[in-house]
């Protein structure tokens, strides 16, 4: 049976992490009691872990595996640091950088625990629920109508754009469908779609030729050759792209005129418009005509915001790979916000084994109709694909890295500095 | 043969100066620029082209293809480890733009690329199998454990692992165990990592050796680029043999793309009104962005540009085998039209305006050309 409920996932997602705080409090215990001259010998350290691992009594195979290998990994760290510290800085001072970073650990712990609460009561002030929105405000804004969200997303590019346009192309592509059907379903964009779209942008600035607005008199909008994007893709590479570019060109504001013609919609005109993407030019004979002045992001994040606008109807990779940034972003920034640089243990949290034990549930709350509202029903759970999404995470964009810094810098001041 | 009496580099030159001569024609009948003076710029600057060029026996292509382009991104060497030094050395933020589009630039031609788009991903998986270690290897089993698919036959993986080894030249030894712990059966392990020579350059930044520990970290500066330079400087030193590099497809590839930034290196920076909303716009930055004429794009003229500038690349990079690949075929045509739109972060538009961000390749190059106008005129 699926578990979709709060209450269900809610569980799911803190059975790791509860397993995780106790190990390194109880390690804090025995280091703080520990005389530090005794840290000199890293035996003492086996023995203790020997010792403590003989006291597991967990009957969960999964759960006790997990807490071995956690505790073998936590130990291991903090030999190495004492042998590769011990000949240089004094035995106490390493004690007490020990407990420092075992202190950060488990502070961070305490607030991935707590992110939110099992019956969502004041989720306002939860930490979840302010992360996403902090979140969803830069890379998916919510609006009434797809010029609100543009605008939003707009005001936000000049410092994100890259990881905008990153949350729209899907690691997973090549699963994806260009055309569904069920016509209303958004898929990501795969790199040659990203290719057609900057083809668009760079046809239009370039040469466009000028017909009637289908809509409105007297106005002459820019239009462009349909086969002049796909004329370069040898071997018909490009086939399914043309095949589908009715639902793509839908997905960038535009449309198909006489089946030739490349052309913006009526509400795209209004929005460029705005926007300073359209000049107008009135001509001798009285006709308007909208100049063209594109920028690279102009059409990526209309797609962006129509998906936004429609996202109760994006495709399975889509959603997967929306959620899995904004789990990474706000599991990575509460780190950032707690640990220093130097924390030794920074390498367990960002460790394979223990991203996909957290994440995948992270993932499933941040869908809930408070937070981002996607089909939670999509969250793959096949640890297959766990393995594939999560490959991403080695492929890390720097603008990416940036946010996580800035998500960690946003938690201080919100929630220590106030 | 030195370049002087090399006929087929002479006729190379000819064909690139009567290209500019067509080139201007077709700009003269036609103006698609909006800033004032840009066309006029544009002119300007491909009439100086034709001055310039050809002097010297084609002094601006050697030094600007030779000692610039090809140092950066496509060493002109045998030695393996230096090919990938330079390429890793040329990495800046910018940069990285450039290498990225090196591989992703292959993407109009699908089955015979090498770096095709499949194998992307297998590039991310190659930096986390390399990350999630302490040791600077990849062991077989792990990288069947982390990617292996229990759908598709091991056989796959098992394949794929093969094909990344042998792209990145990577060398493997073996560990034997007797009796291994779980089923008392006797295992191999297979250990790849990289060749001691290239270990030695990444660990000036890339990888962090602890020796007391006997660990190797990678540092957060890994990432899939530095496998991307790899490849390159793989193709770089095997660049007179077609078939192991990919053939006609590749040959195409790299010379389109270099053939663009030797292009858009010699483009003029426009002199643009202060009212001019490009300014105001917050994704222009004026300190490392120049607002360069468009009309070069328009197909009619970057046909009679490209077509000899590729050529040129091609003969610099891999003399008469390399140009011999350069077919005017169609399809060719396609792929070279399809190459201006590309390097897209670093030729970008902002408000219909094409801007280039000012990287050092760019930079160079046209200091190149700089220098030698002002002797020109100095003289």
């Amino acid at each position: 049976m699926v578990r979709e409920k709060w209450t269900d996932i809610l569980p799911r997602y803190q059975t790791f992490i509860s397993h995780m705080k106790p190990i390194l409090r109880e390690t804090r215990r025995i280091i703080e009691d520990l005389d530090a001259d005794l840290l000199y010998d890293t035996e003492v350290l086996d023995k203790i872990r020997e010792e403590e691992e003989r006291r597991n009594v967990r009957k969960v195979r999964a759960l006790s595996e997990f807490s071995a290998m956690y505790r073998s990994n936590v130990y291991e760290l903090m030999k190495d640091f004492i042998i590769k510290y011990r000949d240089r800085i004094s035995l106490i001072d390493i004690k007490d950088y020990i407990i420092d970073f075992l202190q950060e650990s488990i502070e961070a712990l305490t607030i991935l625990r707590n992110i939110t609460n099992p019956d969502q009561t004041n989720l306002e002030k939860t930490y979840l629920h302010i992360l996403v929105k902090y979140l969803e405000r830069i890379l998916f804004p919510r609006g009434s109508s797809i010029k609100i969200i543009y605008e939003k997303l707009l005001e936000h590019a000049p410092e994100y754009y890259e990881s905008q346009r990153h949350i729209l192309k899907t690691h997973t592509h090549y699963r994806e469908d260009l055309e569904h059907s069920d016509f209303f379903i958004i898929p990501g964009i795969s790199p040659k779609v990203y290719q057609i779209i900057n083809n668009i942008t760079s046809f239009f600035n370039l040469d466009p030729n000028y017909g009637p607005f289908p809509e409105r008199k007297n106005q002459e909008i820019p239009m462009i050759l349909k086969n002049d994007v796909f004329l370069p893709y040898i071997d018909s590479i490009a086939n399914p792209e043309e095949e589908a570019i009715t639902s793509i060109a839908e997905r960038i504001g535009m449309r198909l005129i006489d089946g030739i013609f490349l052309a913006p919609k009526e509400e795209l005109i209004d929005l460029l418009k705005d926007n300073n993407f359209l000049r107008t030019k009135t001509q001798a004979d009285g006709i308007t005509r909208y100049i063209p002045q594109f920028s690279n992001e102009t059409l990526i994040l209309y797609y962006l915001a129509f998906a936004s606008r429609r996202r109760g109807f994006l495709s399975k990779e889509l959603i997967n790979w929306i959620t899995i940034n904004f789990a990474f972003l706000i599991y990575m920034g509460i780190l950032k916000w707690k640990l220093t640089d130097e924390n030794i243990f920074y390498s367990i949290f960002k460790d394979l084994q223990t991203n996909e034990k957290v994440l995948p549930y992270l993932m499933k709350l941040i869908c809930f109709p408070y937070y981002l509202g996607l089909d939670k029903t999509k969250i793959r759970d096949s640890p297959q694909y766990r393995k594939e999404i999560f490959n991403f995470i080695g492929a890390q964009i720097d603008n990416l890295t940036y946010l996580i810094e800035q998500v960690g810098k946003f938690c201080y001041d919100k929630f220590e500095k106030s | 043969m030195s370049s002087e009496q090399d006929p087929t580099w002479n006729m190379l030159l000819k064909d690139f100066i009567s290209g500019l001569d067509l080139a201007i024609q077709h700009l003269e009948e036609r103006d698609v620029e909006r800033i004032p003076g840009a066309r006029e710029a544009l002119i300007r600057r491909l009439e100086n082209m034709r001055t310039h060029f050809p002097k010297n026996n084609g002094e601006i292509f050697v030094k600007a293809i030779d000692d610039k382009i090809q140092e950066a991104f496509f060493p002109n060497t045998k030695n393996f480890a230096e090919a990938f030094k330079k390429v890793l050395k040329s990495r800046t933020h910018e940069q990285d733009y450039i290498i990225n589009e090196l591989i992703n630039g292959f993407v109009t031609s699908k089955t015979k690329a090498i770096a095709s788009n499949t194998q992307t991903p297998i590039i991310d998986r190659m930096v986390e199998a390399f990350s999630t270690r302490n040791d600077f290897h990849i062991v077989d089993h792990q990288f069947y454990a982390m990617f292996g698919d229990p759908n598709k036959p091991r056989k796959f993986v098992q394949n794929k692992l093969q094909e990344l080894v042998d792209l990145f030249g990577l060398v493997s030894k073996e560990l034997v165990v007797e009796r291994d712990k779980r089923r008392s059966e006797r295992k191999v392990y297979t250990f790849y990592t990289f060749p001691d020579e290239i270990l030695t350059i990444l660990e000036e930044k890339y990888i962090i050796i602890d020796n007391e520990l006997g660990y190797a970290y990678v540092s957060e500066e890994f990432d899939r680029n530095v496998f991307i330079c790899l490849f390159l400087a793989n193709i770089a030193i095997k660049r007179e043999n077609l078939k192991e590099i990919g053939g006609e497809y590749t040959v195409n590839g790299i010379s389109a793309i270099f053939a663009l930034i030797l292009l858009l290196s010699f483009m003029p920076k426009l002199r643009i009104d202060e009212n001019n909303p490009i300014l105001r716009d917050p994704t222009f930055n004026e300190s490392n962005m120049s607002v360069i004429p468009k009309s070069w794009m328009m197909r009619q003229i970057l046909d009679k540009l490209f077509e000899p500038l590729i050529k040129i690349i091609a003969y610099r990079l891999g003399g008469g085998l390399w140009l011999s690949n350069i077919i005017d075929s169609d399809i060719n045509k396609k792929i070279h039209n399809q190459i201006r739109f590309l390097l897209k972060d670093v030729n970008r538009w902002i408000l219909g305006e094409l801007v280039r961000v000012e990287v050092p390749i760019f930079v160079e190059i046209s200091n190149i050309f700089q220098e030698i106008i002002i002797g020109a005129e100095t003289e």
